[in-house]
């Protein structure tokens, strides 16, 4: 018998016994749909974490801390008291200091193999940004390593040597700038006081609108990194005495995310701390799949006893029809097509569970994910709660049939071992 | 005769071990010759259906060989019988087994399918041999709307459908009435004399047995000369209605009886002491002394 007949009898047997056919499709259905809606929230949530950790940073971005010695006993022989070190720069803060990264330090990040380029983090904080019609806001600006991977509603994000800085879109209206369209290109004026409190104003043009994300560090306008370089500089000027630079924090920009590993050991050495983006995220995105993986399991169960429904449903099949299945052998058919008639009718039956199952599944995930991010998860933007991958609804409709396949061997392997005569004798 | 197209030599088929060890055959030496229509006779538990298997090649003896013209088939593999069964053989069982929900050119074009020969001569071949019965007009309809002599023609069709060789029928009238079962008959012996299709046809009723050019009676698993009609037995029983019901029947219990030649006690089953019965009342035959040495039971209930 040739496949093509094989299958067109398999297919034709499958709908014999329409109700039984029915049941079992049932069951395997509420399978297939779960596993593709559990498998949507798991696509739609790593989506948005994905789009969440550009909005963090670049991802071959390395934040890189200084690590208080002090915090590292061991690291210096001897319980006694730290040497004084003129060399070691404190961040200033207004509640005291903390040990921060020095220019000495940066110089050492970007000596470091693998490292491209190094952006310390300015603590720039200006007094007020100005608008057009004369409003005045406080003002805090975001770290300009943030821009790159924020979700833009209009224009683009501030290019590195122009004067120019990148709007929330929350700031549009309140800065009466129209809409997120016609705010491109418009200049603000950022107030900044130096270290003898002498006001200067910067005008800055702004380059782009950027979506609100869960990162939350699209609440503040983000400058560019020459403006923010420009205000710091006017901030820390007016001293009667330099002061060592220091910095919170610095973004190393790594060129091979596989030396990442050495370059963390080697900052380690220099009493720095390197983390990525995705170092920072790795725990959120293990609770996640971890959930989807609880949801999915529960889903699988039930394809496992949609999977006995099939053993089930064909084994009656395979006894009901003895006879014909007799004669078949009879007139020469051998075993081994027997077993495939009744495989591939397992197989059409998790095929056709399967296949209903995910079209559904993402008909109900895609109308939900809609009216969700309309109503309960509008705050979320950029967030749609099932995303179908194509690729994966493949991978759960082939690894249905294959299920169905497998509890399809029981029956068919009974089927293929028939006797002919015993068979045709059976009543 | 013409060249054999079937020949047994010495078969045997034996069926379970120890207690429970049943001898359907016991040595068969048979010689089918081609275009011939041989009818094996024989009550339930005679081993004629068993004989039919064995020729058929759905079953292989115990001992013995099966040659299909000249060749023997002990050697084959499964996927040569198969092949063979498919190619050479037609089948017509009593039961029809026809397929439900398929259409009757579903149906007949079955070994066709079997075979892997495409669609479209499949309908083509269906549809002649349909036609050659009549019923082409029904072969769109389903088999299982068809009355009984209709449905033996499609499977008569299905027999045919593969050019065979040979053509075992399997009680092919047990299920019709007699008017049907002349019409059946006529096509049957019609499609031997015409296309020189060799029949085997496995029967208990004795006027289909008579229009075949040879019978050959079974008892107790070897040929016997002929079986002498005991009086009140025209009508066959219900038990023999169904030919695989060939076991013994033990309903009424075993008989036994004094062995002829050692004297020793033997137990025989109700068919067979009938069958020795039979065999007794009639006179012996010079040169053949296939059935058992004939011996009265000694319990008068054993003719029934």
């Amino acid at each position: 018998m040739k496949f093509i007949d094989l299958l067109r009898t398999s297919i034709g047997n499958t709908f014999r016994s329409k109700a039984r056919t029915i049941l079992t499709v049932i069951a395997i259905f509420i399978g297939s749909f779960t596993l593709t809606l559990t498998s949507g929230i798991g696509t739609g949530v790593n989506d948005y974490i994905d789009k969440t950790v550009a909005a963090f940073g670049n991802e071959n971005s390395l934040f890189v801390q200084k690590v208080s010695e002090r915090s590292t006993p061991g690291s210096n022989e001897g319980d006694g008291p730290t040497e004084y070190n003129p060399e070691e720069s404190n961040v200033r803060l207004g509640f005291g200091s903390v040990s921060g990264l020095s220019d000495r330090d940066i110089e050492k990040i970007e000596k470091i193999d693998g490292v491209g380029s190094v952006d310390p983090m300015y603590m720039v904080t200006p007094k007020y940004l100005e608008s057009a019609n004369g409003k005045k806001f406080k003002l805090s600006l975001g770290s300009p390593p943030e821009a790159d991977g924020l979700q833009l509603e209009s224009g683009k994000a501030p290019e590195r040597a122009k004067d120019e800085i990148l709007l929330p879109a929350s700031w549009v209206e309140p800065l009466g700038l129209g809409s997120s369209q016609d705010a491109v290109g418009k200049t603000v004026k950022i107030a900044i006081g130096n270290a003898v409190d002498q006001d200067k104003t910067f005008t800055a043009t702004v380059s782009g609108v950027s979506q609100a994300s869960l990162a939350g560090s699209s609440d503040n306008p983000i400058p560019s990194v020459g403006l923010n370089k420009e205000l710091y500089d006017y901030q820390s000027s007016g001293s009667p005495r330099k002061v060592p630079n220091s910095y919170f924090t610095a973004t190393a920009t790594v060129d091979d995310m596989s030396k990442v590993g050495t370059i963390k050991s080697q900052l380690a050495d220099e009493n720095m701390l390197g983390n990525t983006v995705e170092d920072q995220l790795g725990m959120f995105r293990a609770v996640i799949n971890g959930i989807v993986w609880i949801l999915n399991s529960f889903a699988i169960i039930a394809l496992l006893a949609a999977g006995f429904g099939i053993v089930n449903t064909l084994l009656m099949s395979v006894q009901e029809r003895t006879r014909e299945i007799g004669l078949m052998k009879a007139l020469g058919m051998s075993g081994g097509k027997v077993f495939g008639l009744f495989s591939l009718e397992a197989i059409f039956i998790g095929f056709l569970g399967s296949a209903i199952g995910a079209a559904l599944g993402i008909a109900v995930g895609s109308i939900a994910s809609g009216a969700l991010s309309n109503g309960l998860l509008s705050t979320l933007p950029g967030l749609s709660l099932f995303l179908f991958d194509p690729f994966k609804i493949a991978l759960i409709i082939l690894s249905v049939m294959f299920i169905a396949f497998l509890a399809g061997t029981i029956p068919a392997v009974r089927a293929a071992r028939q006797d002919p005569i015993t068979a045709l004798r059976y009543e | 005769m013409a060249a054999p197209v079937l020949e047994t030599e010495n078969l045997v088929k034996i069926y379970g071990r120890g207690e429970t060890r049943f001898d359907a055959l016991k040595g068969i030496n048979l010689e089918i010759g081609k275009g011939e229509s041989v009818a094996v006779v024989g009550k339930s538990g005679s081993g004629k259906s068993t004989l039919m298997h064995l020729l058929a090649l759905l079953d292989g003896p115990t001992h013995g060989v099966v040659a299909l013209e000249g060749r023997p088939t002990g050697d084959l593999s499964a996927k040569e019988l198969n092949e063979l069964r498919n190619s050479a053989f037609g089948f017509v069982f009593q039961q029809f087994f026809l397929t439900p929900n398929q259409s009757v050119l579903e149906n007949v074009t079955l070994p066709l399918k079997i075979a892997g020969v495409p669609a479209a001569e499949r309908k083509r071949r269906g549809l002649e041999v349909l036609e050659q019965l009549e019923m082409a007009d029904k072969a769109d309809n389903k088999a299982t709307d068809l009355s009984g002599g209709q449905k033996q023609r499609v499977v008569i069709a299905r027999a045919l459908i593969n050019d065979p060789s040979v053509i075992f029928a399997d009680e092919p009238t047990g299920n019709l009435d007699s008017a049907t079962s002349n019409v059946v008959e006529d096509i049957l012996f019609g499609l031997n004399r015409d296309k020189g299709i060799t029949l085997v046809v496995v029967t208990h009723d004795e006027d289909l047995a008579r229009r075949c050019s040879r019978q050959v009676y079974l008892v107790d698993g070897q040929i016997v000369p002929s079986l002498e009609k005991a009086p009140g037995d025209a009508a066959p029983r219900e038990e023999d209605r169904h030919p695989w019901a060939q076991q013994p029947s033990d309903a009424t219990g075993p008989v036994r009886v004094a062995g002829p030649a050692t004297g020793e006690v033997i137990t025989l089953s109700q068919a067979d002491a009938a069958a020795i019965a039979r065999a007794a009342q009639e006179p012996a035959r010079p040169g053949r002394h296939a059935a058992p040495a004939p011996s009265t039971p000694d319990q008068p209930g054993a003719t029934a």
